[in-house]
């Protein structure tokens, strides 16, 4: 019998691709850095939890539950968000995480020879989805830390099939206006899909930020993505959706695993549409009261900081952004480095309560003076 | 013929009758892979003598032998199943006092006769791989000075052949020869590496198309990268943080966990690298100097396990702390175990520079006995900085701390992810 060689079986985008390893668990980390405690300071997770409803939900939760599959298609979930957003359930579909629909677009519009276009620095999934799937990611440099409209349309080509942009950025925090997006997409002239990822538009309180799902109203080849994992703190059960016109979603639909996104999820996330609104005004006051403590002390410091929209901030500090990762791990803090996100030197922080806030700096600031020898 | 697997692979027993097909192959295949004449008869010569050598000690064994072309050079593995340590005589340092020294003399005239050997164990299967090099002018340089730069530099992802041989050449122009990797010496072997994808170069030109730097890199392990560079030829402008940041940016998303420095020059910006500690360099006119190695962890650091030897731990626990690094050293206790009776070392030289660095390969009893013989054949042959890495994942890698220490060598620094896991770094003193 022949030795068998996975290897001569594998594509070569594959062999190119490198996976993504997550961190350790928090109590093995805790172990290894030796620490009796852990703020996560790297994910953007809503310190506060969910919503008291979604744990209504999550309480009232049976083990009875559990044998039975979810439903299929997020049936009930869909017909929420339809009265939500005062559109057809049909205009939806939900999956497990927005990881999973930005895959099944990709799979629905992209063939070989196919390219998505997006920004360089920004959320890698689509980059990766599209590389492992065997296309083409064409990456545009950030301009002024936003993303590049006139850059990315002169990307396109007669293969470009999804231009994704992630509105507000992350990590950056920048948005397009209004303006700037009706402009983009209007230049885009529906000769390709253009998927406005709005995973922390909950955040925005600005009045000329545009509106993704009335967009799709607007613009027959606009997909939104929203997920419940970062306002609605749901990341755990890890649940989210797009929204377009029902004939896209009808396409997309015939890539979409059915059954991925399980009963606890549907319900917590239709329980988190409910709340009203008290829950996201509260955590919008958390994020402005960790930018007012955290922004002074980066300004003392005399550290570059970009601070937009969105529960985070970066901060460009004066060693590897690893370095300081390990640095801030020995004292109980976790950040996220951005050399990977191709921001060498800058870590990114969720910004959450304000005494793990006041934490961060008590631990930080030490870090920062011991680095540049005051 | 690019493009298409050139490979040969070849299945015998070890049998002196098939010495002739051995030879055949490798000299009917080595040219057409562009090894000259010269080296074409001594890669024979390596073949044979191993085919040989298994004929004697283990007549009949399966042995499967793979030809691969590497644009650079061409690779000949042996995979056959056999006990490491017989391989003992592929030392450069064996004798031809006894009899059985002069039985396996062969195995020596191998390992002479090429330009580097592998050895990995697999199960009861060892693969041994020879390494010889193709035949590329030398260059001899000649000093320049650097000139101003006209206008924004900007950076060349893959630069054209012509433009990477006259980068070597500048190199050469501007810098002590043992600030530079030995190949740029030879430019064409160069643009031959970056080819094969053994080598990475990144280019900065002026406004004017200038040459304004240049950096290099390589992946000497699966989670490891070691870069050379920058070296910058222009007087103004910020080749070597242009430079240092592309590499940066370029490995970010690549499986590698490390980044560190081979030989890094002064224009690196060390604020974006993390000083590992450095290596005394004897020159060949007697001074000494520090080449300061520097380190860029390129994830968020999810710890490990290293295997330690209580005569070096003490040196790992004080590095780990300084670098911030969590590591849970596992201590090797000799537990009376059998040992192979016979070490193996492979080595790496550049006599230009007067460096020699030992891999071991296998660790046996003699291992003491065996680092002592090539510190004294080093010595004697005028290499001044002796080296042994060791890979802190093998425990019978790690193991081998007293026998290095006991021989003189003080451990000097840890490439993190430098091999299979990090690599510890000794230096003759």
């Amino acid at each position: 019998m022949h030795k068998f060689d996975y290897t001569q079986l594998v594509p070569s985008y594959i062999q190119a691709f490198e996976a993504y390893y997550p961190s350790k668990p928090d109590p093995e980390l805790m172990r290894l850095y030796g620490v009796d405690h852990l703020h996560r300071l790297n994910n953007n997770e809503n310190a506060l939890g969910p919503p008291p409803e979604v744990a209504q939900v999550v309480e009232g939760f049976t083990p009875m539950a559990v044998p039975v599959y979810p439903n299929g298609d997020c049936f009930d979930l869909r017909q929420s968000l339809a009265e939500r957003f005062g559109k057809d359930p049909e205009q939806f579909l939900v999956g497990n995480g927005s990881c999973e629909v930005i895959a099944s677009v990709i799979k629905a519009f992209c063939e070989k020879g196919d390219n998505i276009i997006t920004a360089d620095k920004t959320f890698a999934v689509y980059e990766w989805v599209a590389e492992f799937s065997g296309f083409e990611a064409r990456l545009i440099p950030l301009k002024d830390n936003g993303f590049d409209p006139q850059a990315m349309l002169d990307a396109m080509d007669r293969h470009t099939k999804i231009l994704f942009v992630c509105n507000p950025n992350n990590p950056t925090g920048t948005y397009w206006d209004r303006s700037t997006m009706t402009g983009f997409l209007d230049a885009v002239d529906n000769r390709a899909v253009v998927v406005i990822d709005e995973a922390y538009c909950e955040y925005v309180e600005n009045d000329d930020f545009p509106d993704g799902m009335a967009l799709v109203e607007q613009y027959p080849n606009v997909v939104t993505f929203r997920t419940f994992s970062k306002m609605y703190a749901l990341a755990s059960l890890r649940i989210g959706y797009l929204c377009a016109n029902p004939e896209m979603v009808g396409v997309i639909r015939r890539t979409h695993i059915v059954y991925s996104v399980n009963t606890l999820a549907q319900r917590a996330a239709a329980a988190a549409l409910t709340n009203d609104g008290s829950f996201i005004r509260a955590t919008r006051k958390m994020v402005r009261e960790a930018k007012a403590l955290l922004c002074p002390l980066f300004d003392e410091l005399e550290l570059t900081h970009v601070c937009g929209q969105g529960n985070y901030l970066m901060v460009k500090v004066p060693v590897s952004d690893t370095l300081m990762y390990r640095k801030l791990m020995t004292q109980g803090i976790m950040v996220r480095t951005m050399t990977g996100f191709r921001f060498p030197n800058w870590i990114r922080i969720s910004l959450v309560q304000q005494p793990i806030m006041e934490a961060f700096c008590r631990v930080f600031r030490p870090v920062i003076e011991e680095i540049q020898g005051r | 013929m690019k493009g298409f697997d050139q490979s040969v692979s070849v299945s015998l027993a070890a049998d002196i009758a098939w010495v002739p097909l051995v030879q055949s192959v490798v000299e009917k295949w080595a040219p057409v892979c562009g090894l000259d004449d010269s080296k074409t008869m001594m890669l024979t010569v390596a073949a044979e003598e191993i085919v040989v050598h298994l004929a004697r000690m283990a007549p009949g064994t399966q042995v499967r032998f793979r030809l691969e072309p590497g644009g650079w050079h061409v690779r000949v593995e042996f995979s056959f199943k056999a006990d490491a340590s017989d391989l003992w005589a592929m030392n450069l340092v064996t004798k031809t006092d006894t009899q059985e020294e002069i039985d396996h003399l062969g195995l020596l005239v191998a390992s002479r006769a090429v330009d580097g050997f592998t050895l990995g164990v697999e199960g009861d299967t060892l693969h041994l791989g020879l390494r010889k090099d193709r035949a590329y002018p030398i260059v001899i340089p000649e000093t320049i000075q650097p000139v101003e730069a006209r206008g924004e530099l900007t950076i060349v992802r893959d630069p054209e052949p012509e433009l990477i041989k006259v980068a070597c050449v500048k190199a050469l122009g501007l810098y002590p020869s043992d600030a530079v990797p030995r190949s740029f010496f030879t430019p064409g072997k160069v643009v031959d590496m970056v080819g094969q994808k053994d080598l990475d170069i990144a280019v900065a030109i002026d406004r004017s198309g200038a040459l304004a730097g240049m950096i290099c890199w390589q992946a000497p392990s699966e989670q490891g990268i070691s870069f050379s560079g920058p070296y910058v030829f222009a007087k103004a402008g910020q080749a070597g943080d242009l430079l240092a940041k592309h590499l940066i940016n370029t490995v970010a998303r690549t499986r590698a966990m490390g980044l560190f420095s081979e030989l890094a020059t002064t224009s690196l910006p060390t604020a974006d690298f993390e000083s590992l500690g450095h290596l005394d360099q004897i020159q060949r006119d007697g001074k000494k100097s520090e080449q300061g190695v520097w380190y860029r962890h390129l994830r968020e650091d999810m710890g490990a396990s290293v295997w330690a030897h209580r005569a070096y731990a003490e040196f790992l626990e004080t590095a780990y702390q300084r670098q911030v690094l969590m590591r849970d050293l596992k201590l090797i206790e000799g537990q009376g175990e059998h040992l192979p009776e016979r070490s193996v070392f492979s080595v790496q030289l550049r006599p230009d520079a007067g460096k020699a660095t030992l891999f071991p390969m296998v660790t046996g009893g003699d291992a003491a006995e065996c680092i002592a013989r090539y510190v004294e054949m080093l010595h004697r042959e005028k290499f001044s900085n002796i080296f042994i890495r060791i890979d802190l994942a093998h425990g019978w890698q790690a193991a081998m701390g007293k026998a290095i220490m006991d021989n003189g060598f003080v451990p000097k620094l840890v490439l993190p992810y430098g091999g299979k896991s990090d690599i510890l770094v000794f230096q003759h003193a």
